[in-house]
């Protein structure tokens, strides 16, 4: 008894580790099963943890919504900015790719002139709305003169005119003074197409018995080298034939699409100081 | 007039020319752009001295021609006679009336628009313009006068630019 007395302590500690030993080793295999022991316990606790459980949720939710608002805003902010960069980068990427597009177009269109051009980027617009004129960023400077034909990736923009050392104002083939000598794809009938304001040209002087129909294609004739011969100009959208007259009245819209026009081509040939 | 005022005139009339050509386009129909160094040269007409205010019209209506069109000279001659005309009657009137200052921008656009179409019927080759001028003449008027109307709820629209 002496002995027992003595060793107690150590005795209860060794037992009791080894009983934890065992009880440890016998669930081990059973790892996935749910023993008498936890079975009971979890059936008392249930109906404790779930109301507890609101409440610690409730106050998690007031902890991480409210009391910790500002890096919950800080963050926002912060993915905010991110999601602003990232569509900035997106919307970079989409105007790169058109851009690539456009210069594309304009670069076969440059390899079929036979003529050497400037590319230049149209900065600016006629004031009024009475003429239509555009401002590019290329002048004299870049070897740009006075009358020298401007061409897009579609066809024939306009002239040149008003030219300083850093840019140049082109008259539209849509504006009143405008007059191109041009052909007709399919008949080869010739005519003039004059700018008629708005959007729209006219081609004159076609005689009444020259052959012209709506979806013809207009091209340049070449006649007065300022224009190559076979650039397009537009399309035939109105023939008028009256009872009356020598010529017929010819409606024309523009091959290319002057409102939206950012990028040109002049031809440096011709022209005048 | 002080240095301050002309600095603050050529940055107004510079802003007017770049948002005229490069802004206005982009987001504006033609026929709906308005005639900002028009509305300027009105206002001056009306506030500014006979010394001062008539070759500053006739700048602005060259400025106004360096960036439309092709005929140089054009709204300058416009812009000097209609100065002219303003100035002849505006000591008679009271000058720093809003109303005033938009109906005599409206009157200026539709003397400027005869104007424009007299010169160049008489002086230049531009078949069929008569007809794109007349088709957006009205929408020009309002425009203009919307322009206007904004100018005279600026803070400082009451106050003087140079006693005349």
């Amino acid at each position: 008894m002496d002995f027992l007395k003595k060793y107690m302590y150590p005795l209860l500690t060794g037992i009791g580790i080894l009983a934890a030993l065992l009880v440890f080793s016998l669930n081990v295999p059973r790892n996935r099963e749910a023993n008498i022991l936890e079975r009971t316990v979890f059936t008392i606790l249930s109906p404790l943890l779930q109301p507890v459980s609101r409440v610690s949720g409730f106050i998690e939710d007031a902890w991480d919504g409210y009391i910790q608002l500002v890096d919950t805003h800080r963050e926002n902010m912060r993915l905010r900015e991110e999601i602003r960069e990232l569509n900035r980068r997106v919307q970079d990427g989409s105007e790169a790719f058109l851009a690539n597009q456009r210069l594309e177009k304009l670069l076969d269109m440059k390899k079929s002139v036979k003529a050497p051009t400037v590319a230049a980027t149209v900065i600016g617009e006629d004031a009024t709305s009475w003429f239509r004129t555009l401002i590019i960023n290329r002048g004299s400077s870049s070897g740009i003169l006075e009358g020298m034909a401007v061409i897009s990736a579609d066809g024939v923009v306009g002239q040149t005119v008003k030219v300083s050392p850093a840019s140049a104002r082109v008259v539209l083939l849509t504006d009143h003074a405008s007059g191109i000598a041009a052909t007709i794809q399919r008949s080869r009938a010739r005519g003039v197409v004059k700018g008629k304001g708005e959007m729209l040209c006219s081609l004159e002087f076609t005689t009444r018995e020259e052959d012209v129909k709506v979806g013809d294609m207009v091209i340049t004739s070449g006649i007065g080298g300022v224009f190559l011969k076979g650039l397009p100009i537009g399309e035939v959208t109105m023939v008028k034939r009256g009872e009356y007259g020598i010529f017929q009245t010819v409606s024309i819209r523009p091959a290319v699409n002057l409102p939206h026009l950012e990028e040109v081509l002049v031809v440096q040939k011709g022209g005048y100081e | 007039m002080s240095k301050r005022a002309a600095l603050l005139l050529v940055s107004l009339v510079v802003t007017a020319m770049v948002i005229q050509v490069s802004l206005l386009p982009v987001f504006v129909r033609p026929a709906f752009k308005p005639d900002l160094l028009l509305v300027i040269m009105v206002f001056i007409a009306l506030r500014s001295s006979f010394e001062a205010g008539a070759p500053l019209a006739w700048i602005f209506g060259m400025l106004d021609d360096v960036c439309s069109g092709l005929y140089l000279g054009l709204n300058a001659t416009a812009f000097l006679i209609s100065f002219f005309v303003i100035k002849s009657v505006s000591d008679r009137l009271y000058a720093d009336s809003a109303i005033l200052f938009i109906l005599t921008v409206i009157g200026v656009t539709m003397a400027s628009f005869t104007l424009n179409l007299l010169l160049m019927v008489l002086f230049t080759a531009s078949p069929g313009i008569a007809y794109s001028m007349f088709s957006d003449i009205f929408s020009r008027i309002l425009v203009n006068a919307f322009v206007a109307s904004l100018i005279t709820v600026f803070p400082g629209f009451d106050s003087n630019v140079e006693p005349a």
